[in-house]
């Protein structure tokens, strides 16, 4: 028994340790019987965005052909921002990876708090919104660019 | 005219306006005119919660330690959202489903109604968890004068519709002598109060909503009433979504798409639109003020809550095709829009209920590195 405890005191990174062969009696040993030095921990409520740029993505295993990469669309601001369109999943990550707020609620497109004006140039939705549109508006929440775009937030 | 449950003539369904056409009859979605309403159906299907799954046994704590001016400022909201809500569980049915025309706009109505009780019975739920009487919090809604006075301007559309619908449900187009009075029932102004009706419920859901959704969440910010913030994010995800199909109920009418008379009647209301729209950001700042008048809170007081309603009320009138109201501005609460997208709050699951989680889901997924650690 004193054996096994000494044991798990030098591999303190375990859960709990089965005691096999020198003792025939085989038991568990707890982890948690020795005396915690820790403080609780303080209660974890977080919020978060998306943890890497989506405009920077890592290293993909996937074999890149040439000639293959993800086109570049330049997207403009009507008050003079510049900023592009590559990697992202959607426009608006791709604004906010760039600085550029954005009014967001909902983001998968039913709320429309998103809602900008498209001045020139294309987007694609991979799913309708239901959120109401008015002609010339887009939802950057769940569309990406087709072509270079100029909006109007 | 009679109303009747089960209107027994054969139509067109695509022919029906959303209002004032042939009663509905079979409820059936296999011939939709607006399929807008079923995917909005759907969504709040999905969205389906309940109360008592948000534990607020920590929010009771930390409503007994908050200063009385911020006391103030959460009963006080909590009260005006149970108003809100109490108003937005019945009205939606009452006024509209008597006249509507087409099944699927029919159920979202019904749908919408009901996802708005489940709110009204969160705010018991969480009036229960932080005081000892909740008669106390639900008395004083119908006597606090700056509650009753919203009140008025929340339900006054409701109440006028509801008023001449009843009438023309029972009698039909026409001047007529009811207890000798004379009432004139004209569709053209039943269309019109329907109209300005549903441009209030708009305001109210777009607006009215935000400013007590941005004092929770002010709270939670410092980690307090953290379960209340929860319930509220799941309120605020319904409220979007319901928004969106008032949006589309105001916008098929205006564009005139399927009843030109609303054409007619959206472009004649304009002035209304924009006034209605001023006047809740007025009455909203006046609660601001209310809300305020004891003393700030970190993070939130009344310069920066009005200058959200001005921000917020731009926002939702161009979602309406409209100018904006005050000169334009940034967010004044950035960290707002976090808060209200419901489905990114981690919290240690042993702390508090997951909203995302699905009721009885269990992680069943082993990975052989789980079992590294065994030393046999």
């Amino acid at each position: 028994m004193s054996a096994a405890l000494k044991n798990q005191t030098e591999t303190p990174d375990n859960d709990f340790e089965l005691t096999g062969d020198d003792h025939p009696d085989s038991t568990f040993e707890l982890e948690a019987l020795q005396p915690e030095a820790e403080q609780p921990a303080p209660l974890q409520a977080e919020l978060f965005l998306p943890e890497s740029n989506p405009e920077q993505p890592e290293a993909s295993p996937q074999i890149e052909f040439d000639g293959m990469q993800k086109p570049l669309f330049n997207v403009l601001l009507d008050d003079g921002r510049e900023a592009h369109f590559q990697h992202a999943a959607t426009l608006l990550e791709s604004l906010e990876a760039q600085d550029v707020a954005v009014h967001y609620q909902c983001r998968e497109g039913y709320c429309g708090s998103c809602r900008v004006q498209l001045q020139e140039g294309d987007v694609y939705y991979a799913e309708e919104p239901m959120a109401w549109l008015n002609e010339g508006d887009i939802l950057p929440c769940c569309c990406i660019p087709k072509s270079d775009i100029k909006i109007k937030l | 005219m009679a109303y009747t449950t089960f209107n027994r003539n054969e139509f067109d369904t695509f022919a029906q306006p959303m209002f004032f056409g042939e009663q509905v009859n079979v409820a059936r979605y296999d011939q939709q005119k607006h399929k807008i309403f079923e995917n909005l159906i759907e969504k709040q299907l999905s969205f389906f919660w309940r109360p008592e799954e948000v534990d607020l046994t920590n929010d009771r704590k930390d409503f007994a330690d908050l200063p009385e001016h911020e006391k103030h400022i959460f009963v006080s909201n909590l009260k005006y959202q149970t108003l809100l809500d109490s108003v937005q569980g019945r009205s939606p049915n009452i006024a509209l489903l008597p006249v509507v025309s087409l099944p699927e706009l029919e159920t979202w109505i019904e749908t919408w109604s009901f996802s708005e009780t489940i709110h009204s019975r969160s705010y018991t739920h969480i009036v229960r968890n932080i005081v000892p009487n909740p008669a106390q919090i639900f008395d004083d809604i119908t006597r606090n004068e700056h509650i009753t006075r919203r009140a008025i301007s929340v339900t006054e559309y409701y109440d006028s519709f509801i008023y001449l619908s009843n009438y023309y449900i029972q009698l039909g187009e026409g001047t007529h002598q009811v207890n000798g009075e004379t009432i004139e029932v004209t569709l053209h102004e039943l269309k019109r109060r329907m109209y300005l009706m549903m441009v209030s419920v708009n305001v109210l859901e777009a607006i009215r909503f935000y400013v007590s959704f941005a004092c929770s969440f002010a709270f939670a910010e410092r980690a307090k009433m953290e379960g209340n913030a929860k319930i509220i994010k799941l309120i605020a995800r319904d409220e979007a979504l319901h928004l969106t199909g008032t949006q589309h109920i105001l916008q098929i009418m205006a564009k005139g798409k399927d009843d030109p008379a609303f054409a007619i009647i959206a472009e004649e209301c304009r002035d209304d639109v924009v006034r209605i729209f001023a006047e809740a950001a007025q009455q909203e700042k006046e609660w601001a003020e209310y809300l305020f008048k004891d003393g700030s809170m970190i993070g939130l007081n009344k310069d920066i809550l009005c200058q959200y309603v001005e921000y917020i009320t731009n926002q939702r009138i161009a979602a309406l095709g409209f100018d904006p109201v005050f000169p334009p501005r940034n967010n004044p609460l950035p960290w707002i829009n976090a808060w209200l997208n419901s489905d990114n709050v981690q919290v240690a699951p042993q702390e508090a209920e997951i909203s995302s989680y699905l009721v009885g889901a269990i992680d069943s997924e082993v990975d052989t590195a789980d079992l590294g650690d065994f030393d046999l």
